[in-house]
């Protein structure tokens, strides 16, 4: 046993470490213990070390030191984990499991967030938005943050920073092909979309200053390489003979490379020049004007351009464009561009995100908790190792250092199996997932990890090490030389009892906030399957045509449209059919501002739709006061329920006005309340305009049928085909809607569910952990107190209360933040309320019942103790 | 080997004691074994001197090994003599050897 060495001596190896090796302060040390060294002859030893270097050790000399220290730390931790194979396996699958689940879900975010184009040198790559106040009214076409061509002309004629600055649209649905026609989807682009890119096509010229540019030439197109196998059967000769979109001739000049589809969220199928806009849309002829939101300006930085010298150039140019538009101020957005670029939806994205992986985090943290539980029982174990160490002058930083290099490797390994083993699973599960949303399929996300992806992983394990090891290690270096010299059961609900209480306090409340949100997101589920929208989705189909494009000019239109509509009227088995301009439970809404009254009235915000008015009946909707508007009854509108009684309180609603696009309107009829949009809030105010005939192109109709789905759905592609064999018609039932919205609802609580089931097993382990312990320390106070007459429930109960003490108070603590953090799920809470009592109510129940259960099993092997052995062997 | 350098007398001292501790020829058995040979005392501090100086040169090579709790939990650090300071030396002994050639009893009698 080694002597207590006076702190003196301490302090003089401490002083002396800044000037001498370990190896001589080690050597110094060795002769002392074991030789019968005289102080006076220490102290010698340790000032010739001294004496010897005239400066502090240098950094290589120590760092040659400390490299040694960490081979041997790693050296040493692999053995004892290797000797253990149980507590390593304890302490490495949680880690596992939490460090892989958020480097899944990060990989997710970062393909569409930060991962670089897939293009040559695409960190020289920015992209570029405006924002903008005043100015002559603009027309929007995606979003407004983008530019009119003239304004793109502007910018690439006057930018030096750049070395090529192209535009590009969002995605269009065009028709390929005349029989049979198929949609696809592609993006307009500038003529040198593709050498700003540094793309070349794999075959055929590309963009020619020949073939591109001009607005009368004839139409030309590049496909991309996924369209030209999967629709021509990668057949070279594609480029001879011209294809048919939208039903006219375009020749394809390119076929773009191998696994290039655009650099935006959408998948583009085909490329074509902002010029053949007024082809496949001979409607929207804004190309050359100057006032219209439609395309996204991205460019090459030149050579020792940065971003910022970019951003200020362009913003020069802003300003001049400004002064030729009265009263607009322009500010640019500029950024190294990604996926998700565009400013809005980036904002979006990246903050739902965060709620996310915070859920995701919440995970790690609970593992977390679990491992340093373990890691304290354990160093509770070597605790008189630990002492004698520090009696003899071991740093208590090298000793931390020791500590936290196994707790690093425990990390490492974690990391590396969970990110491997997630890494594989998402990339097998997203592509399903997307697959049942809509528009899914045409998403640019994937979950294949990149350098990014490994840095976040390394980051997040550094984290996890500190978060699991820095307390155990703190905490066993501390050591107590007296307390463990005597084999004495107090000290284990001493300080360290309280310690491993409240990290199962703190597992407990994480827990908490991850069950309340997903018993409230399971409460939704419940809630979109049960719902009643308040109108009769069975047997109701909605079928769509497309009468855009050149073959329905103004006049065309119309006529086409009447003459199908008779069609599918006439089709046996429909019972009614009727004109909407929003389809019940589609995504989005429509909203409009209208006066009440006069044109001097309040201005309000309403939902609106517009109808034909067999709508009503169609749907089963009851009209309560009044009648339905006619066919062509201009000046007619009809609210809901709840519309009239929230702007005409306590009067007769029939025959006041509103006036919309000022034009006096009557309201003839009140119907009842009905959940039109997808928005949780059930009740908005709601108006019901008259169709009129020949103003819509993008046509919806809902059809009662009595047939069966598919039979109604052939009959009606049929007829449409003789109609005009070039109409593409869709045909879905309306229960799809609803279906849509179940899915999500059902990806959400699923994806809540697993989450939160797997803080509840790591919670219940770490309880299980704490309990087991404190019972197997405990074997002596429990062997008195039976002796003493307690009997096996007493002692039990004694236990239970002790450990649900800690528990109850992470409950409370995890109901509150849960509760505050309700209202972030709002948007996502389909007809139920943030502070849902079953769900607020029912987690806890739950917790409760599970961390009693992990407490209950350990005590009952401590009421098999047998009180005479354990008093035998003090 | 253009220019030799040549060994001073206590880096000899120190080569040898290495050599012949073996693979326990760390700090405390060589600097008790110098001076129960020699009987002159020597401090860790002039002991680990020469051994930096020797390993600068490259007569030696040195390697640590896992800490013990004697030590305060640091590592000792073990020496090896490298085939250069073995030339060196044996140089040295030849040198010396040619020098005391003849003087061994004037020099050893007249003490």
């Amino acid at each position: 046993m080694a002597p207590n060495h006076p702190f003196w001596i301490r302090i003089l190896l401490r002083a002396a470490a800044l000037r001498a090796s370990e190896a001589e302060l080690g050597d110094v040390m060795e002769e002392f213990v074991a030789g019968r060294r005289t102080s006076f002859w220490l102290i010698s030893q340790l000032t010739s070390s001294v004496r010897r270097r005239r400066s502090p050790l240098t950094l290589s000399e120590r760092g040659a030191e400390m490299l040694s220290n960490v081979r041997n730390d790693i050296r040493y931790a692999l053995r004892t984990l290797w000797r253990s194979p149980g507590f390593a396996l304890a302490a490495i699958v949680p880690i596992a499991l939490g460090i892989g689940i958020n480097t899944g879900i990060f990989s997710i975010l970062n393909s569409v967030a930060w991962r670089p184009l897939p293009v040559p040198e695409p960190d020289a790559l920015v992209s570029i938005y405006q924002n903008f106040r005043g100015g002559p009214r603009r027309m929007v076409y995606g979003a407004r943050a983008l530019f009119s061509i003239p304004e793109y002309r502007t910018y690439r004629d006057e930018a030096q920073t750049l070395s090529g600055l192209m535009a590009y649209s969002r995605e269009w649905t065009v028709t390929l092909g005349r029989e049979a026609p198929q949609e696809i989807q592609g993006i307009l682009v500038t003529c040198n979309y593709f050498d700003v890119l540094k793309l070349t096509p794999v075959i055929g010229t590309g963009f020619t200053p020949v073939n591109c540019g001009k607005l009368d030439a004839p139409p030309v197109v590049v496909l991309s390489h996924a369209l030209w196998n999967d629709a021509f059967g990668a057949d070279p000769h594609v480029l001879q003979k011209p294809i048919v979109l939208n039903g006219r001739e375009v020749t394809v000049v390119g076929i773009a490379p191998a696994g290039f589809d655009g650099v935006d969220m959408a998948k583009a199928a085909f490329f074509a020049p902002t010029t053949t806009l007024e082809v496949f849309r001979p409607e929207q002829t804004f190309h050359e004007n100057p006032n219209v939101s439609w395309v996204t300006l991205m460019g090459r930085r030149s050579e020792n351009a940065t971003v910022a010298q970019v951003r200020a150039e362009l913003s020069l140019v802003a300003s001049r464009i400004d002064q030729q538009q009265a009263g607009r101020a322009t500010s640019l957005i500029v950024e190294p561009a990604t996926t998700l670029s565009l400013p809005v939806a980036r904002q979006n994205v990246l903050t739902g995100a965060s709620i996310v992986m915070a859920a995701f985090g919440l995970v790690l943290l609970i593992a977390a908790a679990n491992v340093a539980n373990i890691l304290l029982a354990r160093a509770a174990g070597r605790s008189r190792e630990i002492a004698i160490r520090l009696s003899v002058g071991a740093t208590r930083r090298r000793l931390i250092q020791q500590l936290l290099t196994e707790s690093a490797i425990i990390a490492v390994a974690g990391a590396v199996c969970g990110s491997l083993l997630f890494s594989w699973l998402f990339q097998l599960l997203v592509p399903r997932l997307l697959a049942s949303l809509p528009g899914g399929e045409t998403a640019r996300v994937d979950a294949i990890p990149d350098l990014t992806v490994f840095w976040f992983a390394v980051g997040l394990t550094c984290l996890t090490v500190l978060v699991f090891g820095l307390v155990p290690a703190l905490q066993a270096s501390r050591g107590n030389v007296h307390s463990v010299t005597k084999q004495d059961a107090p000290a284990a609900t001493g300080g360290r009892g309280w310690l491993r209480g409240s990290l199962i306090g703190a597992q407990v409340a994480l827990c908490m906030m991850l069950l309340i949100p997903a018993g409230l997101l399971a409460r939704a589920l419940y809630a979109a399957h049960t719902l009643d929208p308040g109108f009769d989705q069975h047997d109701v189909a909605v079928v769509s045509i497309d009468l855009r494009g050149p073959r329905y000019e103004k006049g065309n239109a119309a006529i086409v449209h009447d003459q199908w509509l008779e069609r599918v009227r006439a089709l046996p088995g429909v019972e009614s059919v009727a004109l909407a301009s929003r389809i019940p439970l589609s995504p989005g809404r429509s909203q409009t501002t209208l006066r009440i009254g006069d044109g001097e009235g309040a201005a309000v915000d309403m939902d609106v739709n517009t109808v034909s008015p067999d709508f009503f009946s169609l749907l089963g909707m009851p009209i309560v006061r009044g009648r339905v508007f006619t066919d062509g009854e201009i000046d007619a509108v009809m609210v809901t329920e709840s519309t009239a009684r929230r702007y005409w309180p306590g009067q007769n609603p029939l025959g006041r006005t509103v006036t919309l696009d000022n034009q006096r309107r009557q309201i003839v009829g009140i119907v009842r309340d009905a959940q039109m949009s997808q928005a949780p809030e059930a009740v908005s105010s709601y108006l019901y305009l008259p169709a009129m005939r020949g103003t819509q192109r993008r046509i919806s109709v809902l059809a009662r049928t009595r047939l069966d789905f598919a039979g109604f759905a052939s009959a009606v592609r049929a007829e449409t085909s003789r109609l005009d064999s070039n109409l593409v018609v869709n045909v879905q039932p309306l229960a799809a809607n609803l279906g849509v919205l179940q899915t999500l609802s059902q990806i959400t609580a699923g994806v809540a569910a697993l989450l939160s089931l797997l803080a509840l097993g790591l919670a219940a382990i770490g309880v299980y952990g704490v309990v087991s312990y404190f019972v197997s320390r405990r074997r002596r106070e429990v062997g008195v107190r039976m002796a003493l007459g307690a009997d096996a429930g007493d002692v039990q109960r004694l236990f239970l209360r002790q450990t649900l003490r800690p528990v109850a108070v992470g409950m409370c603590i995890g109901i509150a933040v849960a509760a505050s953090a309700a209202r972030l799920l709002q948007s996502v809470l389909f007809g139920v309320s943030p502070f849902d009592p079953i769900a607020f109510i029912g987690a806890p129940a739950l917790m409760l019942v599970i961390a009693a259960a992990a407490a209950f099993l350990p005590t009952r092997r401590a009421m098999q103790v047998d009180p005479m052995s354990v008093l035998r062997s003090e | 080997m253009s220019r030799r350098e040549h060994l001073g007398e206590f880096e000899q001292i120190v080569l040898l004691a290495i050599l012949r501790l073996g693979d326990e020829a760390y700090g405390v058995p060589i600097r008790l074994d110098i001076e129960r040979r020699t009987g002159r005392s020597l401090t860790v501090g002039a002991l680990y001197r020469t051994l930096d100086r020797l390993e600068d040169k490259g007569y030696v090579s040195s390697a640590f090994s896992n800490p013990t709790a004697e030590r305060g939990g640091r590592s000792r650090r073990y020496f090896t003599v490298k085939p250069l300071g073995l030339r060196t030396l044996r140089a040295s002994r030849e040198a010396l050897t040619a020098m005391w050639d003849g003087l061994e009893r004037l020099v050893m009698r007249g003490s």
